[in-house]
């Protein structure tokens, strides 16, 4: 059986992840803040806020600079007439095959900073369990959600 | 014939604001916890004020409950604030099923409950019904039933076996206590336990009985008077798990059609469930902790669009059986599921994965419990038992699948074993974290459909290279012969190993 051929996602994406990341990552910040309010900020407690404050930059950093590319760089979906076949992860890698026969629905999904860059993203649900290819080109995500509906109705026919 | 709206028999009020207590009793607990701890508000009108509540949202839903009949149809007018009107056509009904519980009975009611085709769909209930009427309706929605789903279907009522009946399983009354004393639901009676006294400690600290106690007791440390409140408690919880186990699974009933299985249980409580067929989504067996080395398994079932409050469709097939005769029960009960195949284990390199994640986390955490609260040696005994924990979940953990079937068996506590039609897969996964890439290792996880929700089931630390062979074998719906476990394999196992093979061929 031969591999089903993949697609990458919309380069676009790494920009959207990027300015998400940057707000949602910045508010572990608060941890530091929180336990120099609490505890204040002399002898080792100074160290821990000190500690704490530089690792959760850094993640911070990583988070906007190389996560994003990375993350966009591991993310593959393949659909055909049988199954979607999604994969994805850094450090934990997640491979996801859901058969179209068991397919629900599809929908587009558009945040503000997805409208901003004309990306969407796509949603499949099964009777268990909800799945996301995330950052389309917005022409692309729509022609993807009528392909994979179109297969879904075609493979219900078959069982 | 009913075309009016009516109302139920106002007793519904009072089941209802009985069914909210039972559908929240966590929060409740919560609340009751939290509200003893404010002196200003005596406990008596947490109580009572919390039931006068519950008792008006019953009288209003009560109010606002409206059914009647329209042709062929069932139109049922709910909610207080927001209306919902629901129809329920004949050729839509899968499942009607007649029960009483205690309030019902007193006032000689019934209750009615209404399935739906279609996975997600909720039932809908009618909650105190005579039974005159409720025959009635289930007459109409049943009866001139023309879909195949039921071809030769000439019984009015549910209760009277049909000509489709097939077996009847009940549970012996040995097997029912050895269930009840092993149950596992400690914990929730341990928490209702911790509330009442908390109640009730002030009470009894003052009360001179307690005194006498103390006075007559040998003189005694303080670990030993913990040691023994300790004891006094599991005893209660587990009385308390003991007679609520008695009560719910006693009068045990399993009965299989030729369509539908139905499953019957309570002592005052009546419940009784029917499930289609063509509803089963999975069905696990589960070996507790008590229950393993004893022989004994529970045996449950995953079942679509039947939910119950709490949404889940995890319903209880037979609560206690002997391992030796689970087989023949599964035979008995689904005829058409494939229960012994070959297997694959988790290769030896994955043992010190299992170890490490049971003992990891249980070490550091006795490390800092015992530093910080300076606890005695012994609670280093916990890190060596979880050491054994992880080899036990080694051993445990099995992968197998056959030509329409899957079969995972994993344990966290206590030994599941899931057999899964692979038509019933909703989707299929492998994972890899760095390490198990380093190793080449995979975890493989899939979800079906279960009430509202989905479940899941599980094997970690296999082969890569058999992860992707389960993809292929969800891949390929349906018989597929060209990807089978081999004969020969380095981690073959005979699954499901609930009977040595010697007996089997």
């Amino acid at each position: 059986m031969s591999e089903p051929s993949f697609h990458k996602l919309a380069p676009g994406v790494i920009r959207v992840w990027q300015w998400s990341n940057s707000i949602s990552n910045l508010f572990f910040l608060a941890i530091p803040v929180g336990y120099a309010l609490f505890f204040g900020y002399i002898g080792s407690h100074l160290w821990f806020i000190i500690c704490s404050a530089l690792i959760i930059l850094t993640y911070w950093l990583l988070s906007i600079v190389w996560v994003p590319f990375l993350s966009w760089k591991n993310w593959r979906y393949s659909i055909n007439q049988k199954e979607i076949d999604l994969k994805h992860g850094i450090l934990f890698k997640t491979r996801t095959l859901i058969p179209l026969s068991r397919v629900q629905h599809v929908d587009t999904r558009q945040g503000p900073l997805f409208r901003h860059y004309k990306l969407s993203s796509v949603t499949i649900s099964t009777a268990a369990t909800t799945h996301e290819i995330p950052g389309l080109d917005r022409v692309l995500a729509d022609r993807v959600r009528k392909q994979i509906s179109t297969y879904a109705r075609l493979a219900e026919d078959d069982v | 014939m009913m075309s009016e709206f009516e109302r139920q028999h106002p007793v519904a009020s009072v089941s209802r604001a009985f069914g909210l207590i039972r559908g929240n009793i966590v929060t409740i607990l919560v609340f009751l916890f939290v509200g003893a701890q404010s002196e200003s508000f005596p406990f008596l009108w947490w109580i009572g004020g919390g039931f006068a509540f519950l008792l008006i949202i019953g009288v209003a839903n009560w109010w606002r409950f409206q059914y009647k009949m329209d042709g062929d149809t069932l139109h049922i007018r709910s909610g207080i604030f927001v209306r919902k009107d629901l129809y329920l056509t004949k050729d839509r009904v899968q499942v009607i099923d007649i029960s009483s519980g205690i309030m019902q009975r007193l006032f000689g009611l019934v209750r009615l409950d209404i399935q739906t085709a279609g996975a997600t769909s909720r039932q809908a209930a009618i909650d105190a019904i005579t039974n005159v009427k409720a025959l009635e309706i289930n007459r109409i929605l049943r009866d001139s039933h023309t879909s195949s789903s039921e071809p030769d279907s000439g019984s009015k009522i549910a209760d009277i076996p049909d000509s489709d009946f097939l077996k009847e399983l009940k549970l012996p009354l040995k097997e029912l206590f050895i269930a009840a004393s092993t149950s596992g639901s400690f914990g929730i009676a341990l928490s209702v336990l911790a509330t009442v006294f908390s109640q009730i400690e002030p009470l009894i600290s003052e009360s001179e009985l307690f005194e006498y106690i103390i006075s007559v007791l040998p003189s005694q440390t303080d670990t030993m008077m913990i040691g023994i409140i300790v004891f006094m408690f599991i005893v209660f919880a587990w009385l308390i798990s003991f007679f609520s186990t008695l009560l719910t699974y006693g009068n045990f009933k399993l009965v299989v059609k030729e369509k539908e299985i139905i499953i019957s249980r309570g002592i005052f409580e009546k419940k009784r469930v029917t499930i289609p067929y063509n509803r089963i989504q999975a069905i696990h067996v589960s070996e507790g902790l008590i229950r393993q080395p004893l022989g004994y398994a529970s045996v449950h079932l995953e079942s679509a669009g039947y939910g119950d409050e709490k949404g889940t469709g995890s319903i209880v097939l037979f609560p206690l059986i002997r391992r030796a005769n689970i087989l023949q029960l599964l035979n008995d009960v689904l005829p058409d599921y494939q229960k012994e195949m070959k297997g694959l284990k988790p290769p030896g390199r994955a043992l010190r994965r299992y170890i490490f994640k049971s003992a990891f986390p249980i070490t550091v955490t006795t490390g800092a419990l015992y530093w910080f609260l300076g606890l005695n040696l012994w609670i280093w005994l916990l890190p060596m038992v979880s050491l054994l924990w992880g080899w036990l979940k080694y051993r445990d953990a099995a992968l197998a699948w056959g030509d329409d079937i899957l079969l995972f068996r994993s344990r966290k506590l206590s030994k599941s074993t899931a057999y899964i039609k692979k038509k019933r897969v909703q989707d299929a996964l492998i994972y890899q974290s760095l390490i198990q890439r380093y190793r080449n290792l995979c975890s493989v996880q899939i979800h079906v459909a279960s009430g509202d929700r989905g479940k899941s089931f599980m094997v970690e630390d296999l082969e890569y290279e058999e992860g992707i062979r389960l993809l292929n074998a969800v891949r390929k719906n349906g018989i597929n012969t060209d990807n089978h476990i081999p004969e020969r394999t380095p981690n073959g196992i005979l699954l499901p190993g609930w009977v040595s093979p010697v007996n089997t061929f």
